[in-house]
């Protein structure tokens, strides 16, 4: 499902996006012009970056985003029986649209669009990071493996794609690896995992694997299998 | 979003009999509490028709071979496919992407385990060898008959499972009921938003007049605090059964009392003491009847829908009734069929109801059409 909505998002003329202090949406077509977003973007102070986003509660997103529903034109109410319940929010500050169709109440519609908003944040909302003395954040090694060297006991149990707090960890991971130009082996030294089990946890995610392979061909970098 | 309307218009065309209060009973409130009076509330209705139970409710008694039930979803997508944009282009009924999304829901309430359901498209599984024995609950052959009255008769989607999903409520329906549509989930956020600033309307008496399926009865039921209840009224047998039997699935029954009777008539012995009171009356002006898309025109109560010549018979009725039923401060949320009514209807309640009224405000649905009047009681 989430692939789907991503392929038709790039259908659609997304790109990439970057949080600024001005919050705008910046585009940047090629991967050139990626990469020095990407350093001007490090240099800048985000005062509300995706992680900001991530953590606000649902009502809080909610109240960040224009709803609407596919309604078509007519007269609607008594007049109408069609269970055209579709929800689109878009996130004002990104930009960034999600919808859901596929469930008959316009309240769980509600709730996987945002839920699907969440991981589009995560996935398209980039924030630069300082790679001298890198500590990973909490909630990115609460995704991790427990076999990694740099995860105390009191992380607790991993947490997987299906738990809503992956999103805010997939985000860490995310602007690790691209702070390391998409180099798994990198990355992998700096979270305490062995190369190949930072890739089977990229793999263990449909979107992950996705964006960092996305990343890893804009660089000429075969794509992770 | 909200729109003001202080514009004075000229005649009231009520088209009523003047209400007549004159008796009323002051039974007390608490007494439609099922176990706390001896008294039994005397309009609460005595003997219900039993409601349908619906498809999802329904225990697995059937069972299908995982192929009979691929060949069924061939057959109804077939069907679906074969509508193409037909009704949609005839009077706004339901196109082929429509139908085939009802098919999906309609499967998930027929099965009893919903995980088989994304295979059923699929031509080759694996793991499925084609005989397995899905458990259904109901037969294939009515399924069959089920898909085939959505198509042949355009009979509503929710009179075939029995159901409407809405606000986060799974709501029982049947032929004789209207089902609940999305614009009046909004009545419930707007009565959501007036309790939560005042803990007199968080605890009050509310009404819910013409409550059909019991839907927004029940959804101010669950907003309000320890002490607040609902009354929900219905004139029709069927919608007082209906709404009585969803009360209850969802353990509300000493919340929200259902009663029969007509508009403001078996609410007579709380008159004036209502914190709110709410409706989503008849609106349709009658000679728009014979136009309206199938599922609705040909299937739905009339009842339910036929407003008078203008479509305003009965919220001009309740209108002026609620100035007699609510007490100072209360609420009140109609819902309209837009625009026009609207506005007429808020003009009355702010420049021809002796100042009774205030607050009076517009309030717009989804689709950006003026389809509620709401205020206070001064
Ligand atoms: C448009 S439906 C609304 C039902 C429900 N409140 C909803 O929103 O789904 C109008 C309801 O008013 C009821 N009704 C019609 N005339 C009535 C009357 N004179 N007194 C009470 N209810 C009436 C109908 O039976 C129907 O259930």
């Amino acid at each position: 499902m989430a692939q789907s909505l991503l392929k038709s998002m790039f259908a659609g003329g997304y790109s990439k996006l970057f949080t600024s202090p001005a919050n705008r949406r910046i585009p940047s077509p090629t991967p050139h012009q990626f990469q020095f977003q990407l350093r001007i973007n490090a240099f800048s102070t985000s005062s509300n970056s995706s992680r900001d986003f991530l953590s606000l509660s649902d009502e809080l997103l909610m109240d960040q985003c224009e709803m609407n529903t596919f309604k078509a034109s007519g007269p609607g109410g008594q007049h109408r029986n069609k269970r055209e319940s579709a929800v689109r929010l878009k996130h004002s500050p990104t930009g960034i649209i999600a919808q859901a169709v596929e469930d008959r109440s316009q309240h769980k519609n509600r709730a996987s669009a945002l839920a699907r908003l969440r991981t589009l944040l995560a996935l398209k909302v980039r924030d630069a990071i300082d790679l001298d003395g890198y500590t990973p954040p909490l909630e990115l090694l609460q995704i991790l493996p427990a076999k990694s060297t740099i995860r105390g006991s009191d992380v607790g149990s991993q947490i997987g794609p299906n738990n809503p707090k992956f999103a805010l960890g997939m985000k860490a991971l995310l602007d690790l690896i691209y702070a390391v130009n998409g180099s798994v082996s990198e990355a992998a030294k700096l979270l305490g995992l062995s190369t190949g089990a930072l890739s089977r946890l990229i793999l263990s995610d449909d979107s992950l694997r996705m964006e960092v392979n996305e990343l890893r061909a804009s660089k000429g970098m075969k794509p992770l299998k | 979003m909200t729109l003001c309307f202080t514009r004075t218009i000229h005649s009231l065309p009520f088209k009523h009999p003047r209400l007549s209060l004159s008796n009323p009973s002051k039974r007390p409130i608490s007494s439609f509490l099922p176990h706390s009076s001896s008294q039994s509330p005397p309009l609460l209705h005595p003997i219900s028709p039993k409601p349908h139970l619906p498809l999802f409710l329904r225990p697995p008694t059937s069972s299908a071979t995982f192929s009979d039930l691929q060949k069924f979803h061939s057959w109804a997508k077939g069907l679906a496919f074969s509508v193409g944009s037909k009704f949609l282009d005839s009077d706004n009924g339901p196109d082929t992407d429509l139908l085939c999304r009802e098919i999906k829901w309609l499967l998930e309430d027929a099965v009893e385990h919903t995980s088989i359901l994304p295979h059923l498209g699929s031509s080759q599984n694996p793991n499925l060898t084609g005989s397995e024995l899905i458990r259904l609950k109901l037969d294939l052959d009515d399924l069959y008959s089920l898909w085939n009255q959505r198509i042949e008769e355009r009979r509503p989607f929710q009179y075939i499972v029995g159901c409407e999903h809405w606000r986060d409520f799974v709501l029982c329906v049947e032929e004789g009921v209207l089902i609940p549509r999305p614009e009046t989930e909004l009545i419930v956020d707007m009565v959501e938003e007036v309790v939560s600033k005042e803990k007199g309307l968080r605890n009050g008496l509310w009404a819910d007049l013409g409550t059909g399926s019991g839907a927004i009865g029940i959804g101010i039921g669950r907003i309000l605090e320890e002490g607040g209840r609902v009354i929900a009224t219905d004139v029709s047998e069927v919608a007082v059964s209906v709404a009585t039997f969803n009360v209850q699935r969802y353990g509300l029954q000493d919340k929200v009392q259902v009663r029969q009777g007509s508009w403001f008539e078996p609410i007579e012995d709380v008159m004036g003491k209502l914190a709110g009171l709410v409706s989503n009356p008849p609106y349709i002006p009658r000679d728009q009847i014979p136009r309206l898309q199938a599922e609705v025109g040909k299937h739905e109560p009339r009842l339910a829908l036929d407003g008078g010549d203008h479509g305003m018979d009965d919220l001009l009725h309740l209108c002026e009734g609620s100035s007699i039923a609510l007490g100072s401060g209360g609420f009140f949320a109609f819902e309209t069929n837009g625009d026009e009514q609207s506005e007429l209807l808020a003009d009355i309640m702010t420049s021809k109801s002796e100042n009774r009224f205030r607050d009076v405000k517009i309030k717009t649905d989804m689709a950006g059409i003026h389809r509620f009047v709401t205020g206070f009681r001064r």
